[in-house]
């Protein structure tokens, strides 16, 4: 397999890790060093099954399969304290109230980009 | 006999003890007569404690009847020969300064004096340090001190910019053409502003005739510099440090000074339409926001801007920014009053009560929308309710005040969101957003909650929003134009190397330490 498209594919993944999650990763180091890539894909695959991102756990597979990793097919369960942490906030419906203000995309954008409030 | 030449001598000594004060009282002094012509609206303050000091004697509520001192009163009354004073004491004629002057020394009032010292010391203190922590805490760890430098170094040029042209052109009347446009050229390089010790005579400006010029030239240049440092924050960690300097030195003379003239000057256009601007809503704040959005514009965005976090060096220096903000927010706006006075005391109380409630207004909006409320959010309303409280401080109530405060927060809130997210311009530190919007929603909630008992006329929002709208035209008109000639002198932007080394060593060859 070429460079190139290891790149490539951390690369995606790395775009995506950081719209659904905010994680900032390091694309480079993610395909040169075998337990910082494997650790990434684990993180894909929970956060995939825990906020029901389909893509982010087709890129993860990806990487897995290129970089010839092996890590199982399904992430295992969330622990019951990160499921109560990704549970909806009580109260306002977040996403209605954002809409209101005309702000539903900085809602969910990762901190800090595009704005610092 | 002797009993009687005594009761006499007792009589009138006891009459010239109850009306001395009296007399004192009502004796107006020349420089109280031009003082209270001279000022652009009446203060509304009760009227002075001659009444107040009869009270007692004529209360029904005391259950005193009106001829209580009658058993006091065991002499008879002074003979027709004893001299009465006169029934009107004579006035001197009142002098209505239209510009600045000299005046005896002993003219100018103590308190409003000391006051406005204090108060020009208070603004000061919100630039150096306070804006500067205030924006320093925001950037990127690389470009800290470059913002640091960029708002003492603004505060430097301003301040000699000022004394050679600013103030003069601000704050004198214009020839009679372009007198409502721009000043005079009577006080360049300060020229006049003197105190004679022989003589005993001091300048005063029309304005404020009750303290010395000098000192309100030195209240109206730390205005200069904070609107000036403002603007900053809108093109931080991009603009090369000369060109900081060349705009903002072209900016004060060519964008600030004239809108202070139009607003504040008497004979400035926007005054003499009505608009009101107690501290500075629309010469500060919609001033520096729109200029800010141009320059955001103008240079374009960060590299990585809107792909990459960019995460704040230090809020907790931001978090000190904001405090020295608000104390010195009181010298800001009670500042304006120009006086020691119940208008300061006012302007005062409800600029903390608009802080406070521009505080908790966009900690609920953020609260609501994003899950939490951040130290940032917190930071930011209270500067969204001090910029909209600052155009009607001395001329609304405290109840207003809770309004003013309430909806700045969430329009600001929006203003650095929502709105900035449509306007697809890199206004880094939301200059537009906070005081942009701030300073609009300010100008206009002005029209709607001025007091006629306090401000002298009602608030009109149309003629407030033909003042702001003046002001945001002309600001992005000429902070465009200033841009352009700086461009022609030196590149606006570091190279993007530059960038990413970012702009302390690139510009300043130093490095902030661990």
């Amino acid at each position: 397999m070429l460079a190139n498209e290891k790149i490539a594919i951390a690369a995606h993944l790395h775009v995506l890790l950081r719209r659904k999650t905010g994680r900032v990763t390091d694309t480079e180091w993610m395909v040169s060093n075998r337990e910082y890539a494997l650790e990434i894909v684990r993180f894909a695959r929970e956060k995939a099954t825990q906020d029901g991102h389909a893509d982010l756990g087709i890129m993860a597979n990806r990487l897995a399969d290129i970089m010839a990793l092996t890590a199982p097919a399904q992430a295992a369960p969330a622990p019951r304290a990160a499921q109560a942490k990704a549970a909806p906030e009580p109260g306002f419906n977040l996403f209605t109230a954002s809409r209101s203000f005309g702000d539903s995309e900085s809602a969910q954008a990762p901190r800090y980009v595009a704005g610092l409030r | 006999m002797y009993h009687c030449k005594q009761s006499i001598a007792l009589a009138f000594s006891l009459w010239l003890t109850v009306m001395a004060p009296v007399h004192a009282q009502t004796s107006p002094a020349a420089p109280a007569a031009l003082t209270q012509a001279s000022q652009p609206v009446p203060d509304t303050a009760p009227p002075p404690s001659v009444p107040l000091a009869a009270t007692p004697v004529s209360s029904a509520s005391s259950g005193t009847p009106a001829v209580v001192l009658a058993p006091q009163v065991v002499v008879p009354t002074p003979p027709a020969v004893v001299p009465t004073p006169p029934a009107v004491v004579p006035t001197p004629p009142v002098v209505v300064l239209t510009q600045p002057g000299l005046v005896r020394a002993d003219s100018l009032n103590g308190a409003d004096t000391a006051w406005m010292l204090m108060a020009t010391a208070l603004v000061l203190l919100m630039t150096l340090p306070g804006i500067a922590l205030f924006y320093g805490g925001m950037v990127r760890r690389k470009s800290v001190l470059n913002v640091m430098a960029s708002v003492l170094a603004t505060c430097a040029i301003v301040s000699l910019l000022w004394f050679a042209v600013g103030y003069s052109i601000a704050f004198t009347p214009g020839s009679s053409a372009l007198g409502p446009y721009v000043g005079g050229t009577g006080r360049l390089w300060f020229a006049g502003l003197d105190y004679i010790k022989d003589a005993q005579q001091v300048a005063v400006s029309h304005i404020a005739p009750n303290i010395p010029e000098s000192v309100y030239a030195m209240f109206q240049l730390t205005f200069a510099i904070i609107t000036a440092a403002l603007v900053v924050g809108a093109f931080v960690e991009r603009m090369r440090f000369s060109a900081t300097l060349i705009f903002m030195s072209l900016w004060t003379l060519l964008v600030y000074a004239p809108i202070a003239h139009w607003v504040w000057e008497p004979s400035g256009w926007l005054a003499r339409l009505g608009t009101l601007d107690f501290a500075g809503g629309s010469v500060v704040h919609i001033n520096a926001g729109m200029a800010g959005l141009v320059c955001a514009y103008a240079l374009g965005p960060r590299r990585g801007y809107g792909r990459e976090a960019f995460s704040p060096f230090n809020l907790g220096l931001t978090m000190a920014g904001t405090g020295l903000l608000w104390v010195g927010w009181f010298g800001f706006n009670a500042g304006s009053a120009v006086a020691a006075d119940g208008r300061a005391g006012l302007a005062m109380t409800v600029t903390h009560i608009a802080a406070a409630a521009g505080a908790l207004s966009w900690m609920v909006a953020e609260w609501v929308t994003r899950g939490r409320p951040s130290l940032l959010g917190l930071c930011s309303g209270v500067v969204a309710g001090l910029v909209a409280i600052t155009p009607a401080a001395g001329y609304v109530q405290p109840s207003a005040a809770v309004v003013f405060g309430m909806v700045a927060g969430v329009a600001c809130y929006w203003g650095a969101t929502g709105l900035k997210r449509l306007l697809r311009a890199d206004d880094s530190l939301d200059v537009f957003g906070v005081h942009g919007v701030g300073g609009i929603v300010g100008s206009l909630l002005t029209g709607v909650f001025a007091s006629k008992s306090l401000a002298g006329v009602d608030g009109s929002v149309l003629t407030q929003l033909i003042g702001a709208g003046a002001v945001m035209l002309y600001s992005l008109l000429m902070t465009a134009l200033v841009l352009w000639i700086t461009s022609l002198c030196v590149s606006l932007r570091v190279s993007e190397a530059d960038e990413i080394e970012g702009l302390d060593i690139t510009q300043h060859a130093e490095r902030l330490g661990t």
